[in-house]
């Protein structure tokens, strides 16, 4: 199969395998595509963030307290202990081990409902109101974004196990497993650099 | 119509059965539902290109109201507030609703055929890019036609556009119609880089992809970077103007720059990613009427290459007049020259192409030397506007507006129209009248230049962008009439144009499958392509496989024919390596995009609009990726195995 092409001949395609894992598939290129959209979406934000500081002496403006630490950093623990459960599920993928899918997807379901309660919850934690200066806007609309962004992994991934757990599983569906891992640690490493800009940020410039 | 017979079969009745099973599978369902569900990328791209058309005349008749307008001193057709909206319609659909899509639109159709598959990579999500589009455009016209259009310009500068200065919906209304719009390019950037990545003929390594394919590879990577940042900075403003963020408003710690930097990152890109596509189709264009290969076929991937990235690096250019640290913008005036150095290499492989083949003068051919002169002035000016202390002088006059028109214009509409005279005969089965397409040619030329020379004269008098009338002492008003009459030609050959390509459709001569002997795969299958666009699959073993013998091209067997299948290859080499099975037409994308439409389209009016959107987008997402139970699929159930 490998120098097909080169003779000028047949190519028989009948024996290629029909399911593909990782960069060798097409799902796994929607993803790297769609992480490529969030991520620039998210550098963006980022960028604004130190670009609007620079308008303030004093950051967050006063009488606005520092954002509370407690719940954040709890919800970042979770986001990225997800990574575990999500990493077993996709190894159980690639072995086509339907038992393991279940068990470990399902783990990283909840987890991610935690993740989403508690990110509600986070917003309290900034201690500032969208609508008070620039600080509390891009505060907001970075972790909304990224709220956003939770939400809608929960419900696919949320999907993908209920499909996993019907009866007549194929084949194709375990590369939707991978694909809604990798989605995963997309956005738990993502939460870092946005954690540390919105609530660490404010204590250090 | 038979395929050429260049990928000869086992035998013959074998082979036609095959493809007769081929187009049962890859059709789609008939009716009105079947139409709005079909998911075959020729249909969505045909699709595209009318609406871009549509939105182009639309565009159009704005410009040529404005030049109406214009034509005398103080004249009264237009009031300044239907002028304001006019120009920002005018440069909101030229550069949102035609440019963008219709250079996406033509990769969408071209692309896998170049490539030589079946489909696209994603065919749902390319249906719901279109619907998408489709929905926003309408949208921006018809809140203008109700009495809304936005009038703050097609850049719409914060503070202006913030409710203190525009209260109304009319920001709201194109704030949206920008996510929207960008929604649908970011959809049509990610198909175009996985189609060519993984979908590539057999052989086709990346040093033998069409030049062509390279342009939109290059340019989708540019939208995914640029759109993502428009789609987040209109987003931005409709917070502010919404629910009272802060983020541009200077008063409470917002910054108004903040806008124009995000606007030009995008803007700036923008401007590359209408011309880079032109550029592939004149690479395309030339070989078939010069009869050679282009000329320099490396230098012209790493010009588009150097130039996708360089167009990064220039949005400040664009905000010279604001203000900002000098040595800032020497940097953004160097590198504005810089990028001058890949166009013009281009410029001169294009000349050596022509110079060294044997010409044929057809119509596409004219188009690609008007392309020439026209994009030529158009840099020139370019380069001058680069020096801060000439772009001082002439920031925000009809200089700018002159030479803007000269690169989109002729760097990127000219190429256009070559590349619809040129594959026309491909999409429909016909050719386009030669004797019309060179009254269409000359008219767009002459129009065209009699319209946008003057502006330039306009501008260094002084004449500033965006105002509706102008007194008489002034001595404007030749200038402005000749463009005028300029502009009446303009639409003259525009009208040629749509004459031609109605006429033709139905009583154009019928065109073979290769009608110019061009030498890329999508001139190997019929005219117009079957759904399954080839059978057998082609290999390649050049850049040229259409000028290969038929014998010598590898062919590929052994994929369903019964079922959709198309051939994976690997990204780099395009080794063959999996088979995929795409999804089939669905009226869920459809769906989809009308959900999208609520949330966009509510949020304008109340911040629950986007809340009832995205509970709206659940069920369609759900149903469209649900498995429809047990078919004959190629997946074996890993319980039973």
């Amino acid at each position: 199969m490998s120098d097909a092409g080169a003779e000028g001949l047949t190519i028989d395609a009948a024996s290629l395998p029909r399911t593909m894992f990782g960069y060798r598939g097409l799902t796994w290129w929607a993803t790297a595509g769609f992480m490529l959209i969030e991520g620039t979406t998210l550098a963006v934000l980022l960028v604004c963030y130190v670009y609007l500081r620079r308008s303030f002496t004093e950051w967050p403006p006063a009488p606005v307290p520092l954002p509370d630490l407690l719940v954040p950093s709890i919800n970042l623990a979770v986001l990225l202990v997800t990574i575990l459960p999500m990493a077993f599920a996709r190894r159980a993928a690639h072995a086509l081990d339907l038992r393991g899918v279940r068990l470990f997807l399902s783990i990283a379901v909840l987890l991610s409902v935690v993740a989403v309660v508690l990110r509600g919850f986070e917003f309290d934690a900034l201690n500032v109101r969208w609508d008070q200066y620039a600080y509390g806007s891009v505060a907001w609309i970075l972790v909304g974004m990224h709220a956003t962004l939770l939400v809608v992994d929960l419900v696919e991934s949320a999907v993908i196990t209920t499909m996993m757990f019907r009866r007549d599983v194929e084949q194709k569906h375990y590369t939707d497993v991978e694909e809604s891992a990798l989605y995963q640690f997309f956005l738990s490493l993502t939460w870092v650099p946005v954690y540390a800009m919105v609530y660490l940020g404010p204590r250090v410039f | 119509m038979s395929t050429t017979d260049v990928l000869r079969g086992p035998g013959e009745d074998a082979l036609a059965a095959e493809r007769r099973e081929l187009t049962a599978t890859w059709s789609g369902r008939g009716g009105f539902v079947g139409w709005m569900a079909s998911v075959d990328h020729k249909s969505i791209a045909k699709r595209y290109i009318v609406t871009a058309l549509a939105f182009f005349a639309l565009g159009g008749a704005g410009a040529l109201t404005m030049r109406l307008q214009l034509a005398r001193p103080d004249n009264g057709l237009l009031g300044p507030d239907l002028y304001n909206q006019m120009f920002t319609m005018h440069g909101t659909t030229m550069m949102f609703l035609f440019a963008v899509p219709i250079m996406e639109a033509i990769g969408l159709y071209f692309v896998p055929l170049m490539v030589g598959t079946r489909n696209v990579a994603y065919p749902r999500l390319n249906a719901l890019g279109y619907w998408t589009y489709l929905i926003g455009g309408l949208f921006l016209w018809g809140s203008f036609f109700a009495g809304s259009g936005p009038d703050t310009g097609w850049f719409s500068y914060a503070p202006l556009s913030e409710t203190l200065f525009s209260p109304g919906k009319r920001v709201d209304i194109w704030a949206q119609t920008v996510t929207f719009t960008e929604i649908a390019a970011l959809i049509a950037a990610v198909e175009i880089i996985v189609t060519v990545f993984k979908l590539r003929a057999p052989g086709m390594t990346l040093n033998r992809i069409p030049l062509f394919v390279w342009s939109m590879l290059v340019t989708a990577f540019m939208v995914l970077f640029a759109m993502s940042t428009v789609a987040t900075a209109s987003v931005m403003l409709a917070l502010d103007r919404l629910v009272d963020t802060h983020f541009f408003r200077p008063a409470t710690g917002g910054d108004a720059l903040l806008w124009q930097h995000l606007f030009w990152f995008f803007g700036h890109p923008e401007v590359y990613i209408i011309f880079l596509p032109a550029t592939g189709m004149v690479s395309t264009v030339l070989p078939a009427f010069t009869r050679r290969p282009v000329f320099g076929y490396t230098i012209l991937v790493f010009a588009l290459l150097i130039t996708g990235f360089l167009s990064f690096a220039l949005w400040v250019h664009h905000m010279l007049a604001t203000g900002i640290p000098h040595h800032g913008s020497s940097f953004y005036t160097t590198a504005s020259v810089m990028i001058a150095l890949p166009s013009g290499i281009q410029v001169f492989c294009w000349i050596a192409t022509i110079w060294t083949g044997r010409p044929v003068f057809r119509t596409p051919l004219l188009f690609v030397l008007g392309f020439l002169v026209l994009f030529v002035l158009g840099g020139l000016t370019g380069v001058m506007v680069a020096a801060i202390p000439f772009d001082l002088q002439v920031h925000d006059t009809y200089f700018v507006v002159a030479h803007f028109h000269y690169v989109l214009i002729g760097g990127a509409v000219f190429p256009l129209f070559a590349a619809i005279y040129y594959w026309y005969p491909k999409v429909t089965g016909r050719m386009l009248s030669e004797r019309l397409g060179r009254w269409n040619f000359w008219l767009l030329f002459a129009g065209f230049n009699l319209t946008f020379f003057p502006m330039h004269i306009l501008g260094l008098m002084g004449m500033p962008r965006r105002v509706y009338t102008y007194r008489e002492a002034l001595e404007w008003g030749d200038l402005n009439l000749l463009a005028t009459a300029g502009a009446l030609v303009l639409a003259l050959g525009v009208a040629l144009f749509v004459l031609n390509v109605v006429m033709s459709l139905g009583s154009g001569e019928r065109a073979a499958d290769n009608p110019w002997d061009a030498d890329t795969l999508e001139w190997s299958t019929a005219s117009p392509p079957p759904p399954y666009n080839f059978h057998p699959l082609p290999g390649v073993d050049g850049r040229s496989p259409a000028w290969s013998r038929p014998e010598e091209l590898p062919r590929v067997t052994g994929l369903a024919t019964g079922s959709r299948e198309m051939l994976v290859t690997t990204a780099l080499d395009a080794r063959p390596d999996s088979c995929n099975e795409p999804p089939g037409p669905t009226i869920w994308p459809f769906v989809t995009a009308l959900a999208v439409g609520v949330t966009f389209i509510g949020s304008v009016f109340t911040p629950w609009g986007f809340v009832v959107g995205m509970l709206l987008l659940l069920p369609p997402l759900v149903a469209w990726g649900w498995p429809r139970g047990k078919r004959e699929e190629t997946g074996t159930s890993p319980e039973a195995a």
